[in-house]
């Protein structure tokens, strides 16, 4: 049932896309961007229980890199995009190493210290990065192959959406495989985990070098579609507004996440225009929701619609995968 | 000017900068060893502090009156939140949910600071008994800088003996080792949060009312020394107040001679610091590994 809304919602939104105003389509498109973004994070947050503070970190890295790929290299969109996400993903693997070296809050302040430190370097290489100024003046080439059909808005549109449900489908096999049963057992103990055998640890890096190679292809979509990067990617409070996302949406659901993220860059549209109040009644509704529906918007909208519980920890039954390490 | 001239008064700045850092990061320090509560709102609490000081001593005309009435008016503001929001969530056992309840309240605290004081710096006076230089060994030097030391000391000489010599000190140091334990003993052990936690937030703003007459009261100072505090509280080790102290006076230092020697890495260097802390010792250097 949920399956069939899903694609229904995705089908219709291509089918609208080209005739829905200019303005709403760019809204849009941001929105997805940002959805994939909290989805990215829900891997880490929802499903292994690693709160990151600094998944900012890789959306930044994401961004940067595709704009100096663009920008230096006159690569095809595509790769350009593709390229990017590599980078963050090299990069992400010594960050992972560090930071899965603890766990709960202090985890939570490795990865914030990681996209501070990523921030404080962009004006320490301003030759490269532009210092406070950002990369302006990105160009979306078309490359040999004929791909100028992603150089409109619309054509833009459809391959942030396919990006998007590409990697919807990619998470959501990632978490039903064995890997997101284990990664399930370390979210509920993962002293346990090890005494059973896993080598937990080796599980940790592998879910933030994953969440970062998702976000950083958020990052690296935002970069053609706005034209510019600056270092307020990498600041803190980018990384606090994805963790509110994730959990409004619903942690550990990946569905909701998107929802949230796309959910908020609306309402933050919709609010900032019709008030400046909108950072205020921002803040009272993310405490309202943790404090009185952590399950998410996501998990109120099917509380009464769901016939199975929707968290891949209740396939506990099944048999255990074998040790890996 | 001399080098031994310039190292002291470098290291006088150092340790005038080390006090402000060290009235917010005690605060946090002293929350998340009791409560194991990241407080993210630290740094707009802090914040708050230095805009209620201006408006005190823009009312009364006294300095000195804006110390004593901002850190209550935060404390009480601080009790009152632990007890509406961060009380429900004990329960839960779930420290993602306190890092964002709390970074809701730092969210809504810089809004509702922009509308009631409105977005421009508010500049606060140094009293008039603070002004002016004095000459150590022949260098000249701000009084205030020099009573900015003074306070940070004596308040961390004061926390120290309070939490290492009164009954109530030790109150604080078991609810921190084992709450359930302290709380099976009979003592109320909600109590002793709730007044942590105001403790912790009237530091802060006592830390903001402090820093406004140098860098003035602005939107986002709060954002710039949340993050300062958030490293001195992981390098001196979460939970301990000894390891606050060395954090607050290291990542001072880091700071103050960072910006003069290596110039466009000096953001960098402080995190720099944090991660080989870390590395070395990833509960930080005086605090427990989990």
């Amino acid at each position: 049932m949920q399956r069939v809304v899903l694609a229904a919602v995705v089908v219709l939104l291509c089918a609208l896309a080209p005739v829905v105003p200019p303005f709403t389509l760019t809204l849009i498109t941001e929105a997805l961007i940002f959805g994939l973004f909290a989805m990215s994070l829900d891997l880490m947050v929802g499903y292994t229980r690693l709160y990151s503070f600094g998944h900012a970190a890789a959306y930044g890295l994401g961004a940067y890199a595709t704009a100096l790929m663009l920008l230096h290299f006159d690569l095809p969109l595509p790769l350009g995009i593709l390229a990017g996400v590599a980078l963050a993903v090299v990069v992400a693997v010594p960050i992972a190493w560090i930071c899965t070296k603890s766990t709960g809050v202090s985890f939570a302040m490795l990865t914030l210290a990681f996209a501070q430190l990523g921030y404080a370097m962009l004006f320490r290489f301003k030759d490269v990065t532009g210092g406070s100024d950002g990369i302006g003046g990105i160009p979306r080439p078309a490359g040999p192959f004929g791909l100028a059909v992603f150089q409109g808005k619309l054509g833009y549109f459809y391959l942030v959406t396919f990006c998007l449900v590409g990697s919807y489908l990619l998470c959501r096999v990632l978490v039903r495989s064995p890997f997101g049963a284990v990664l399930a057992g370390i979210r509920e103990n993962d002293a346990k985990m090890r005494a059973l055998g896993y080598n937990t640890r080796a599980y940790k890096m592998a879910v933030v070098v994953v969440a970062y190679g998702f976000g950083a292809l958020a990052g690296a979509l935002y970069t053609p579609f706005a034209g510019f990067v600056a270092p307020e990617l990498f600041f803190w409070l980018v990384s606090g507004r994805v963790l509110i996302m994730v959990v409004v949406g619903g942690a550990g659901t990946l569905i909701g996440p998107i929802i949230g993220g796309a959910f908020f860059l609306m309402l933050e549209h919709e609010l900032s225009e019709a008030t400046d109040l909108w950072p205020l009644i921002f803040g009272a509704i993310f405490i309202a929701f943790v404090m009185l529906a952590p399950e998410g918007i996501w998990g109120l909208l099917t509380r009464h619609a769901r016939t199975q519980p929707p968290r891949p920890d209740d396939d506990a039954d099944r048999e255990a995968p074998r040790a890996a390490s | 000017m001399n080098f031994a001239g310039f190292l002291l008064a470098q290291s006088l700045n150092a340790l005038s900068q080390g006090a402000i850092l060290f009235f917010i990061a005690c605060g946090l320090t002293l929350i998340f060893g009791i409560m194991r509560i990241v407080n993210f709102a630290h740094g707009g609490l802090f914040m708050l502090g230095a805009y209620v000081g201006y408006s005190v001593a823009a009312w009364t005309g006294s300095f000195w009156l804006s110390l004593i009435v901002a850190p209550l008016v935060v404390g009480a503001l601080g009790a009152a939140f632990e007890r509406s929001f961060l009380a429900r969530l004990y329960a839960r056992q779930d420290a993602g949910a306190y890092l964002m309840v709390t970074f809701g309240l730092a969210i809504i605290l810089a809004e509702a600071i922009r509308l009631a004081w409105g977005a421009h710096p508010l500049g606060v006076p140094i009293p008039d008994r603070l002004r002016g230089i004095v000459l150590v060994v022949n260098q000249p030097f701000p009084i205030y800088r020099l009573f900015l030391i003074a306070m940070g000391a004596g308040a961390a000489l004061l926390i120290w003996q309070f939490l290492e010599r009164t009954r109530a000190g030790l109150l604080v140091r078991a609810v921190a080792q084992n709450a359930d334990m302290v709380h099976a003993l009979g003592t109320d052990v909600r109590t002793v949060r709730t007044a942590v936690f105001a403790f912790g937030c009237a530091m802060a703003a006592l830390g903001g009312v402090l820093s406004a007459p140098l860098v003035t009261a602005f939107l986002g100072m709060g954002t710039n020394v949340i993050i300062d505090a958030f490293v001195i509280v992981i390098i001196g080790g979460m939970g301990s107040f000894l390891g606050s102290i060395i954090g607050s006076l290291l990542v001072a230092f880091v700071q103050v001679f960072g910006a003069y020697y290596f110039e466009d890495l000096a953001l960098a260097l402080m995190y720099l610091l944090m991660l080989a802390v870390l590395v070395v010792r990833p509960g930080g250097m005086l605090g427990k590994e989990e």
